[in-house]
């Protein structure tokens, strides 16, 4: 089992007061690199309209990469604009993964339109930046990720990785949505495509890794990492139905395949778990694990999905160890 | 070459005068010809009402004698069942597209999903038929074709030709949605697009290429392409019109629109050649729309809805020949 000790939480949007598209929220963290700093992407939303309905954006905080506590810069302005009508990403882009691509970072994120018969779909974009992360210009108006006859709509939570000099892109997919209380709510579960120049993909079609708690679990943030010679994914998973409380929410699970195809699930692994109190002490989700400087962290969300910000893990040894 | 006549043959069928199934009464959009050896069978979208009264378009048929001239059957269900909540054909299947290969009979839908910020998108589906067309199986609850980075909504109107060991796809591709007037809703331009495939399952669009020129500038809207050779070459029947005002205003409804080509890639549009035209006082006589064309029997034929977008009915005309 892994071993995660606790070091709190990073950043927290309310602290932010000059900034009115960055009200609450800071989820699924995903960073980038730097010689001395780390860029720390997250998505936020301005409060909720008139009508209940948010919108989200993507945005990231600089922190200082010796004191990964210390928040050196905020972004100006979100990294995107939300779509124009009628387009995947009208009211929302979230989350996002980025990975550098020679002088360019390339960023797939998850776009959100409103349906009628149920809340939303989702499905994923590509943007490029060149200026090292700051601003991102899509590559186009849809999403480069297409539904298909096994995928038929919520194609979210995009992480980009590339191994082996090919572009790997793990996401969820929808199979169904159901009826709980008079809200539809969406099964998905951890898919995966790959790609040679990161257009055009080949999906895999299938589920990479079984269900635990129920047959209509829902899995997200697939975040995987190679270390010690073998690849590692963290990804949280929680009940369909009734999970906005401790009970069925959110919790970290791990899994691990030395091919990328076939995978291991096995959450006792997994090592970080919900707090007796504090900001994480209902659910944990969203785990995204990077090494720097010879340490392995791991950034990830706390109760109500991130509203109140993300916080910081750091393991006790290294990955490949266990 | 020859300009072409077309013979017109009336409307054939008036969905208000025969027993419809699930509780539809108007609408037969979008006929979609299945030749058989003594009978043709006719798909049409046919609407009935949903709970909170917008429309639910579904596909089911009339089977007409070879001549056109005599009904022997009107479908008693729908040959396919609505897609799931949620999935892009839960609101309607409006057109499908049929035609037979190895023995089966695939079905190409375009699903219709309602939005909020506008009132629909849309992606086309497989479906399988293994019992001569009256019943239609999905492949999977997703479509085969949808929303792409340069095609970024409304993919549909798929019309599908295997040619020389070449699937090959014509369809429609939104290009963005306007407001026009603070009076309207949102509405939308759509393009003509071209795919192939290998199997019928994955394509490989030409990606945002538009292949027929506009007739009427950037905010003409062109539908359902449907495409036949005829002695050596290939010709593309179209509906096209005005984004907007376009309902009620004849002088910018649906037309019927005509291309050729060679090599099925370069197409040349000359909406002229084509020659069919609504008829003073006849039900065709404000706009024509979604075209269909098939041959039967040596002789070719189209389909094509009249005013009102085909509320009541679809008609035909046959080609004369005179080459």
């Amino acid at each position: 089992m892994f071993k995660w000790q606790k070091l709190g939480k990073v950043f927290t949007p309310q602290d932010v007061t000059d900034r009115p598209w960055l009200k609450e929220f800071a989820q699924a963290p995903a960073t980038l690199i730097f010689d001395d700093f780390v860029r720390v992407y997250f998505s936020c939303r301005p409060p909720a309209d008139e009508s209940g309905q948010y919108v989200s954006h993507s945005a990231y905080i600089d922190v200082d990469r010796a004191d990964l506590f210390k928040v050196r810069h905020i972004s100006e302005r979100p990294v995107l604009e939300l779509g124009s009508l009628g387009e995947f990403d009208q009211f929302g882009t979230y989350p996002i993964s980025v990975a550098r691509d020679g002088d360019i970072v390339r960023a797939y994120y998850a776009g959100w339109t409103r349906c009628e018969s149920v809340p939303f779909n989702v499905g994923i974009g590509l943007a490029l930046s060149t200026d090292e992360g700051r601003t991102f210009v899509k590559a186009g108006r849809g999403p480069v990720l297409p539904y298909s006859p096994d995928e038929p709509f919520v194609l979210s939570g995009p992480k980009i990785r590339r191994f082996n000099n090919t572009w790997y892109l793990f996401y969820i997919a929808g199979s169904k949505w159901k009826m709980a209380d008079g809200r539809a709510e969406p099964v998905y579960k951890i898919r995966l495509a790959t790609s040679e120049d990161g257009i055009r993909w080949t999906k895999l079609n299938r589920n990479l890794i079984n269900s635990i708690v129920e047959d209509d679990e829902a899995q997200a943030s697939p975040d995987v990492i190679f270390a010690g010679g073998k690849y590692h994914m963290f990804f949280c998973y929680r009940y369909s139905t009734n999970y906005r409380g401790k009970e069925k929410g959110y919790r970290i699970g791990y899994a691990s395949s030395v091919d990328l195809i076939n995978w291991h699930r096995d959450d006792s692994k997994a090592g970080l778990t919900v707090s007796d109190t504090g900001w994480d002490d209902e659910m944990v989700s969203y785990p995204h694990v990077f090494e720097i400087d010879g340490k392995t962290y791991m950034a990830y969300l706390g109760n109500q999905v991130g509203r109140n910000g993300f916080g910081l893990a750091i393991l006790d040894g290294k990955l490949g160890d266990v | 070459m020859t300009k072409m006549r077309w013979k017109k043959l009336g409307k054939i069928f008036d969905p208000t005068r025969h027993q419809l199934p699930a509780g539809c009464v108007e609408y037969a959009q979008s006929p979609q010809a299945l030749v058989f050896d003594d009978f043709i069978r006719i798909y049409f979208s046919t609407r009935s009402v949903d709970t909170n009264g917008k429309y639910l378009s579904h596909i089911a048929f009339v089977d007409m004698d070879k001549t056109m001239d005599r009904i022997v059957r009107v479908s008693d269900r729908p040959v396919i069942e609505l897609g799931k909540l949620g999935c892009f054909d839960e609101h309607g299947i409006f057109p499908m597209n049929v035609i037979r290969h190895e023995g089966k009979i695939y079905g190409y839908s375009c699903g219709w999903n309602r939005r909020v910020a506008v009132s629909v998108d849309t992606a086309i589906g497989l479906t399988v038929s293994d019992d001569d067309g009256l019943s239609f199986k999905r492949i999977g609850d997703g479509p085969v074709l949808s929303a792409s980075l340069g095609e970024p909504c409304l993919v549909g109107d798929g019309f599908v030709r295997f040619i020389n060991g070449t699937f090959h796809m014509w369809y429609i591709f939104g290009t963005g949605w306007k407001v026009y007037s603070s009076e309207t809703a949102p509405d939308r331009t759509y393009k003509i697009g071209h795919a192939t495939s290998q199997d019928g399952i994955n394509w490989q669009k030409e990606e945002a290429r538009q292949i027929i020129a506009d007739r009427l500038g950037p905010d003409e809207s062109q539908a359902l392409p449907t495409v036949i050779e005829i002695e050596g070459r290939h010709h593309m029947f179209f509906c096209y019109r005005q984004s907007s005002d376009f309902r009620t205003n004849k002088s910018r409804g649906y037309q019927i629109g005509h291309a050729c080509s060679d090599d099925l890639i370069n197409w040349s549009r000359d909406d002229v050649e084509l020659a069919i035209e609504g008829t003073s006082g006849e039900w065709d006589s404000d706009m024509l729309c979604y075209p269909h064309v098939f041959e039967s029997d040596g002789a070719i034929y189209l389909l094509y809805n009249g005013n009102h977008f085909g509320r009541y009915g679809f008609g035909a005309a046959i080609l004369e020949r005179t080459a």
